[in-house]
Parts: structure tokens; C-alpha cells; sequence
């Protein structure tokens, strides 16, 4: 297991008046390798979860196993820096996230800290935006005056660029033009399925990343209200929208195929391509079908 | 970071004292920091503790809070007592150690002049922890207005006050966010060596500074957007009452401080 949470809470500000349980009593499994969704209405404390994943946040009740490391509650943490160096943290905000004068500095910061030589980092600094499609120029620039697409690029490129077991992504696509989000969510697929990392998003756009994922998990209110695979959940679509979500278009349709033909215990095709030659095929079976 | 900050957060309980008029807060408020000047007896120090913890007890806030507030200047209050120690020679020596001697009327000082501090800073943070910002600044504004005349401007003022402490805890999220994203990408301040913490927090003071320049420009813009125009009148969310409750209040501190006087 790549991630292990067993009945783990969090409370900010615990001891004071302003005390909030942002999530109660999670038991979450992440595989090594796979490639998981995170989903849940705003508020329902997905955010906090990541940060649990890289000790960040410490839990205020349960265990937190993290590869070979692992986090209890009331415990002292082990010392998170080799644990920091394999999980890559993606904030929400991207413009939080950057700090340095340059691109170039703040994607050096990561590695340079982990105990790389200038000169790799600068490598692994230039491959990293080559690999999220930026132009090496931007390597000088002030990370505030790129365009905000290019900052959320510059900010995943960080955090690629430490070369990190487990990437763990919070909302990446948001403000990217649609182009950019299927090259990302193509490029998160590779580093899963050819280099055996292990990828964590939270999305609020289910459709990009249901054809990938292995595995979501939902959250309702900061408790887990569903954790499987996306088979299970077009068998249940209910169950998104009781976590305050909407289904989305590509199960929508797939339902719609599966109603009308009966292909209810079928693998769900949710992709466009998929969808179309699963119709196409549809129509040679009732062919045959005839003739026989 | 954020847990430990009391300044400037109010603690809704809705007991009487979060009910007044803030300016009658204000007003009782100055009227103590002058009883806190007058009192220079035990009687009247003791009078003073009583009647502070009352009021403190009855906005049901619970009593660590306001000890809490007092807690970063612990070591000012004892700088403080040292000196008035070393340097009072009034009153009859009570200890002699060679060339130095302890003198009653410098430890009285000193023992009086922490207690002062305390009792300034806890009482004080009452009205920091009843009214909520918006509603001190506004007392504060209905309190300056009698200065309209003399060409001050309280509502610039008070809009200038309002805004700055509308992004402190802004301000303070914004580095704790940019503290999370160096500590995952390998720098913890926890974990450093105390020369590379300095150097961290050095590189935090830029982006913090450069990002709450943004902000302040994109405030700027979006209150010109809904129509805000310095020195235009404009209707008020809230309104100042004065009750009866809070003629009560402030003669609750005349009559307190007269008897301080007169102890």
C-alpha cells in the first residue's frame, strides 16, 4: 500500500474556542501504482486529506502509513523530509505555491533541498517543463508574471521536478484551457501506467479522469461516503449526488447505453471512443443476431 | 501560528458586555487605563482585581483567554519589575547583600507596576473580545466625529484601521500556506538549523509582502467596481445605540474610579 489511512481525524485548532473537525473517522487504502480521484462538494475537507498524505498535517486521532512511514496520532512525527522528497504536494493555488524570483529558482528549490546537485536540479528543472509543455524561456521569468494557466503548469512542473513516488494533485485542472487539462491528465496517466508512480487527484471535473482512474473516494462532510472503483460507482449513481455532485455527463451517457441495450454488467465505456465503438459493435452483434 | 493569535478576534458568548454600544466600550475602556494611572494603594489594587475578574467573568469568556493575551509580555512585565527594583531606594531595607539592598518601596513599585501592566492588557482585551472589528471601528469613527470640525476625517481613518485589520489574518493564512509549500518541497522550519530558519523566513517575508501588495490592489479595484468613493456619505450596515445599558456601563467605571481615588 502506497497510502494507508486507518479511522483517522482532523480537527483545526483543537484546544481552542475555534475548534472544527474538518474530517472524522477516514479509512482510506491507496495501491502503489494506481491512479485514484478525489471528490466531494466544497467544504467536505478534501484539501485537508492531502495534506494529511505528506505530513503536512498531522492526525488529531488514527495512523496515517505513508510507504515505509508512518504518522499517529499523539505521537512524535518521524522526520518527514525523506517522506517529503517521495510525495509530491500540488497546492490548490498555484500562486501560494510559487515563492522564488524565478520559474527556474522556485522549480530548483525542491531538489536542491533534497540533496541534488545544482546542475541536476537545473536538468530535472528544464525536463519538468518540457514535460508540462512550457517553453524553456519562462525559466527566468518572475513566477507572478506568468499567465495563470502557465503558473498552474509552473507549479505542477515544482513538484515533478523532485521526482516524487507519489504525486498528489489538488483541483490541477482549474484553470487550465482545455487543451492543457487532457495533456495533463494524459501526462499524470503516463507517470502511473510507465514509471509505476503512484497518482492521487482531487477533481471537481469527474469527467476528465474517470476513464483513468483505478479508484475514488468521495467525501461527504469530511467523512468517506463511497471508496471504489468508477465500475461501481456508474452501477450507483445516486451516491454522487447524495454527496452534493453532479453525475457526470460521461456515466450519464454510459447508463443511458447500458439502460437501452442491457449492457448493465458491462464495463463502462467512458470515453466518447469507447462509448461510440461500443454503439458500432452494438449494431454488427444485432447483425448477427439476425442472421443466425 | 493561527491558533495562538488572539489579537483582534472576538469570541461570540452574547453576554451583556458583547450587547453594548461599542462606543461606551471605548469610553470604559479609557476611563480604567485612567483608574489603572490613579491607583496606588493595595486597597485600591485589590478593589481593581475584584472588580476586573467580575466583569471579565460575566462576558462568560472563558478567564485563560484573557490571561492568554497577556502571556507575550511576560517578560517585558518582568524586565519592568527588576528595574524598579534595583533602582527604588524608598522604604526600609529589607535584605542587604553587600553593596545592594532590597528595599520595600522598590518592590511595591515593581509588584504594582506589573500588576498595572496585567490588568491593563487582560481588561483591555475585553473589548477586543466582545465587539467584533467592524463594530469597534465604527465606535471608533462615532467617537472621532466630534473632530469632523477641525478638519479631521474620521471615516477615512477608520476605513484605513478597518482595512488593515481585515487582512491581518489574511495575511498571517497567506504564510502559513507558503510555509506548507516550502515545508513539502523539503525546507520544514521545524526541521531546520536555526540559521537556515532564519534564512527561510527571510525568503517568506517576499512573496508574503509582494502578495499582500496584489491583494491590496485587487481590493482597491473591486470596491471601485461596486461604486466606493472616498469622502461620499454612505448608509451605515449598522447601527450606533445607545442604550441605558450603556450610561450604566461607563458610570459603573466613574464610580470605580472615584473610589480607587479616595482609597
Amino acid at each position: 500500500m502506497a497510502i494507508q489511512l486507518q479511522q483517522v481525524s482532523y480537527t483545526y485548532a483543537d484546544r481552542s474556542l475555534w475548534r472544527q473537525t474538518a474530517l472524522h473517522d477516514i479509512n482510506l487504502n491507496i495501491a502503489k501504482g494506481s491512479m485514484v480521484g478525489i471528490a466531494g462538494a466544497t467544504g467536505s475537507g478534501k484539501s485537508t486529506l492531502l495534506q494529511l498524505f505528506n505530513g503536512i498535517l498531522k492526525p488529531s486521532q488514527g495512523t496515517v502509513k505513508v510507504l515505509d512511514v508512518t504518522i499517529q496520532a499523539g505521537e512524535k512525527a518521524p522526520r518527514l523530509l525523506p517522506l517529503r522528497r517521495r510525495v509530491g504536494l500540488v497546492f490548490q493555488f498555484p500562486e501560494q505555491q510559487m515563492f522564488e524570483e524565478t520559474v527556474e529558482k522556485d522549480l530548483i528549490f525542491g531538489p536542491l533541498n533534497f540533496g541534488m546537485s545544482p546542475e541536476e536540479a537545473k536538468m530535472r528543472a528544464r525536463q519538468a517543463m518540457t514535460d508540462m509543455g512550457l517553453d524553456l524561456a519562462l525559466l527566468e521569468r518572475n513566477p507572478f508574471r506568468l499567465s495563470g494557466g502557465q503558473m498552474r503548469k509552473a507549479a505542477i512542473a515544482s513538484v515533478l521536478a523532485m521526482d516524487p513516488e507519489i504525486i498528489v494533485l489538488d483541483e490541477p485542472t482549474a484553470t487550465l484551457d482545455p487543451l492543457s487539462r487532457a495533456e495533463l491528465i494524459g501526462l499524470l496517466e503516463r507517470l502511473c501506467r510507465e514509471q509505476g508512480r503512484t497518482i492521487v487527484i482531487v477533481t471537481h471535473r469527474m469527467d476528465e479522469l474517470l476513464p483513468y482512474a483505478d479508484q475514488w473516494a468521495l467525501l461527504k462532510e469530511g467523512r468517506m461516503a463511497f471508496q471504489g472503483s468508477g465500475q461501481e460507482l456508474a452501477a450507483d449513481p445516486d451516491i454522487l449526488e447524495s454527496c452534493g455532485l453532479s453525475v457526470p455527463h460521461s456515466l450519464r451517457y454510459w447508463n443511458a447505453v447500458a439502460r437501452r441495450f442491457g449492457l448493465e454488467g458491462e464495463k463502462p465505456c467512458l470515453t466518447a471512443e469507447s462509448l461510440a465503438e461500443r454503439i458500432a459493435l452494438l449494431q454488427a452483434e444485432g447483425m448477427r443476431d439476425r442472421h443466425e | 501560528m493561527n491558533e495562538r493569535l488572539l489579537l483582534g478576534r472576538s469570541i461570540e458568548t452574547g453576554s451583556w458586555v458583547h450587547k453594548l454600544d461599542a462606543r461606551s466600550k471605548i469610553t470604559g475602556m479609557l476611563l480604567y487605563l485612567a483608574i489603572i494611572l490613579i491607583s496606588h494603594s493595595w486597597a485600591a489594587m485589590g478593589l481593581l482585581a475584584v472588580f476586573s475578574v467580575t466583569v471579565m467573568l460575566s462576558t462568560r469568556i472563558p478567564l485563560k483567554y484573557f490571561i492568554k493575551s497577556a502571556k507575550p509580555l511576560r517578560f517585558l512585565m518582568l524586565f519592568i519589575f527588576i528595574v524598579q527594583i534595583l533602582s527604588v531606594k524608598e522604604g526600609e531595607a529589607w535584605l542587604t547583600f553587600g553593596s545592594f539592598s532590597l528595599y520595600e518601596g522598590g518592590l511595591r513599585l515593581g509588584a504594582f507596576s506589573v500588576i498595572r501592566m496585567l490588568f491593563l492588557v487582560t481588561f483591555t482585551s475585553l473589548l477586543t473580545f466582545t465587539t467584533t472589528p467592524g463594530k469597534l471601528n465604527q465606535g471608533l469613527e462615532g467617537m472621532l466625529s466630534p473632530f469632523k470640525r477641525l478638519g479631521l476625517k474620521p471615516d477615512r481613518l477608520t476605513m484605513m484601521i478597518g482595512l488593515a485589520l481585515r487582512f491581518i489574518p489574511t495575511i498571517l493564512d497567506e504564510s502559513q500556506i507558503i510555509l506548507k509549500a516550502q515545508a513539502s518541497r523539503g525546507a520544514d522550519l521545524k526541521e531546520l538549523p536555526l540559521k537556515e530558519k532564519g534564512r527561510m523566513l527571510v525568503s517568506l517575508l517576499v512573496p508574503v509582502i509582494t502578495s499582500a501588495f496584489r491583494r491590496a490592489q485587487d481590493l482597491v479595484y473591486s470596491m471601485e467596481a461596486r461604486g466606493f468613493r472616498m469622502d461620499a456619505p454612505r448608509t451605515r450596515y449598522h447601527r450606533l445605540r445607545w442604550g441605558t445599558a450603556d450610561t450604566l456601563f461607563v458610570i459603573m467605571f466613574i464610580i470605580m474610579g472615584v473610589a480607587v481615588a479616595v482609597l
